[in-house]
């Protein structure tokens, strides 16, 4: 793969029957919990593979530690949740380096296998296809909010537990489907992400407001301004690609430029595979599964976001 | 007039400053000052969501958000329950297209007929349909209607949104508000009584 588009991972060509993606991620603190913060980092790691259509084969640890201010047990519990994950993942954790530093971070490294016809790229959108959003979007908001002692308790853990979810159950429902791109949701938030694909396809994308998944009582913290100072970059970024109708609320276009941590998989599917993959999706679990959008000809490379479809 | 200056906060300090002038002064006019755009932005949605107009003036370096009340306090509670709050909560947790299995057609028939007594039943709370139950808010039967009755007598409908998802019928949802696995949960356990259609 070039450099010149961006796309989720490195991959590297070994034979006509296999290539290598590599992927490295790392961050500090996101949860008060660090077992949860482990898995959260993992499954963060884990997700480049899974979005590229590959299986995760083995992971280094990335490990930054204050070990003068912190207690060691504190440590064990991130990496006992890194562990976790690997496991679920049925990766092996090969190896890891540490070193002291003031702030905690923590991330893997990670390789997996892709047969070189299976490799799912961002460039890859054709008009007709379905979007599909695995994951309800609104982890920066709260985690903002968490910040502000203003999130309720049970929301910070829903959303905690869907982090710390693998894609692994979408990549192995979309292996059987038409499927033509797909990207995992992070940083740059839907929309950033979504801009990624309509730039390396050359395509446009419509997307249905009111259909995209989001946690239920979202709404209300980003009505109140507990936006983060990301969602605000990655709209400057983007707002360019992105013209949004009048009645599709603030608060939602916000939610559309919030950075995830560890967020779903957008997957771009064909028309006639978009129903019976998204059943596919629900029935392994993955219940807030939703279709968002379609890709236009329209060369334009924008997103129309639109209220309903 | 009250000014609080949040220059060199990062969010979401400058929100929580102004929710706690806002929340305990309730001030008609309030300047915020601050440093930085996602800031001034934040604060705007914020005293936006407390019934203030808002204007901002740029100086060098910094923001002021200046709210002004809208006349009498605005914001009121989302009133989502409905009015037999006092009395006992009966919930309808309906989970099938037809009243029953065997024949389809007596199904369907005994179901509208169902909903259609359902009004008889004193404190009626909430309908939750779910799985194919989700049928009867969104194909072309004769439920609609009954549906629509019951939700503007004040009964709340809730429809399950992985199930129409599921069934493709998200468009075609005509009566209720799309709900999700959390608030089934929350009804079954703040109803006083059950009563289970499957």
């Amino acid at each position: 793969m070039g450099l010149e588009r961006a796309d989720d991972a490195g991959v590297y060509l070994i034979n006509d029957d296999l290539a290598i993606i590599q992927t490295v991620d790392f961050f500090t603190p996101i949860v008060d919990d660090p077992f949860y913060f482990g898995q959260i980092a993992a499954a963060n790691a884990l997700s480049d593979i899974y979005a590229m259509g590959g299986i995760p084969k083995t992971a280094m640890n990335l490990v930054a530690f204050p070990i003068n201010q912190m207690d060691i047990s504190i440590l064990k519990e991130i990496l006992r949740g890194g562990i976790e994950k690997l496991k679920e993942a049925k990766a092996v954790l090969v190896g890891g380096h540490s070193i002291e530093d003031r702030e905690l971070k923590y991330g893997l490294a990670v390789t997996g296998f892709v047969h070189p016809k299976r490799l799912l790229t961002k460039r890859n959108l054709i008009p007709n296809d379905l979007l599909i959003l695995t994951k309800p979007l609104g982890t920066g908001i709260v985690a903002t909010a968490v910040k502000a002692q203003l999130a309720e308790e049970r929301l910070v853990r829903v959303v905690q537990e869907t982090m710390a979810e693998l894609n692994k159950r979408a990549a192995e429902a979309m292996a059987s489907f038409e499927v033509h791109a797909c990207t995992d949701i992070t940083g740059f938030g839907l929309l950033g992400h979504l801009s990624e694909m309509v730039e390396g396809s050359g395509k446009s994308v419509e997307l249905w407001a009111e259909m995209i998944p989001v946690f239920e009582g979202v709404e209300a913290l980003a009505s109140m301004g507990l936006i983060p100072q990301g969602a605000y970059r990655n709209r400057d970024f983007r707002k360019g690609m992105v013209e949004f109708a009048g009645d599709v609320p603030l608060w939602l276009q916000d939610v559309m430029f919030d950075p995830q941590t560890s967020g779903g998989l957008l997957i771009a599917v064909s028309e006639q595979h978009a129903q019976p993959l998204l059943q596919e999706l629900i029935g392994r679990g993955i219940s807030y599964a939703r279709i968002i959008g379609k890709v236009l000809e329209d060369p334009s490379q924008l997103i129309y976001v639109r209220k309903n479809g | 007039m009250v000014e609080i200056d949040c220059k060199g906060l990062a969010c979401p300090g400058p929100v929580l400053k102004a929710k706690e002038v806002v929340e305990t002064q309730r001030p008609p006019t309030i300047r915020v000052i601050v440093d930085n755009s996602a800031a001034k932005e934040n604060v705007s949605r914020f005293l936006g969501t407390q019934g203030y107009d808002i204007c901002v003036e740029t100086a060098e370096g910094s923001f002021c958000v200046i709210g002004t009340k809208k006349g009498e306090d605005i914001k009121e509670p989302l009133a989502r329950e409905n009015t037999k709050e006092a009395g006992k909560k009966i919930l309808v947790f309906i989970t099938s297209r037809t009243l029953g299995h065997g024949d389809e057609r007596l199904g369907n028939a005994l179901m509208l007929n169902f909903l259609k007594t359902l009004k008889e039943l004193p404190n009626l709370w909430r309908i939750i349909l779910l799985n194919e139950g989700v049928k009867l808010a969104s194909d072309e039967g004769e439920s609609i209607a009954v549906l629509k009755e019951l939700e503007q007598s004040g009964v709340s409908i809730l429809v399950c949104g992985t199930c129409l998802s599921y069934y493709n019928l998200i468009e075609q949802k005509k009566v209720g508000e799309t709900t999700n696995m959390l608030d089934v949960v929350t009804s079954l356990g703040v109803a006083d009584s059950v009563i289970n259609i499957t």
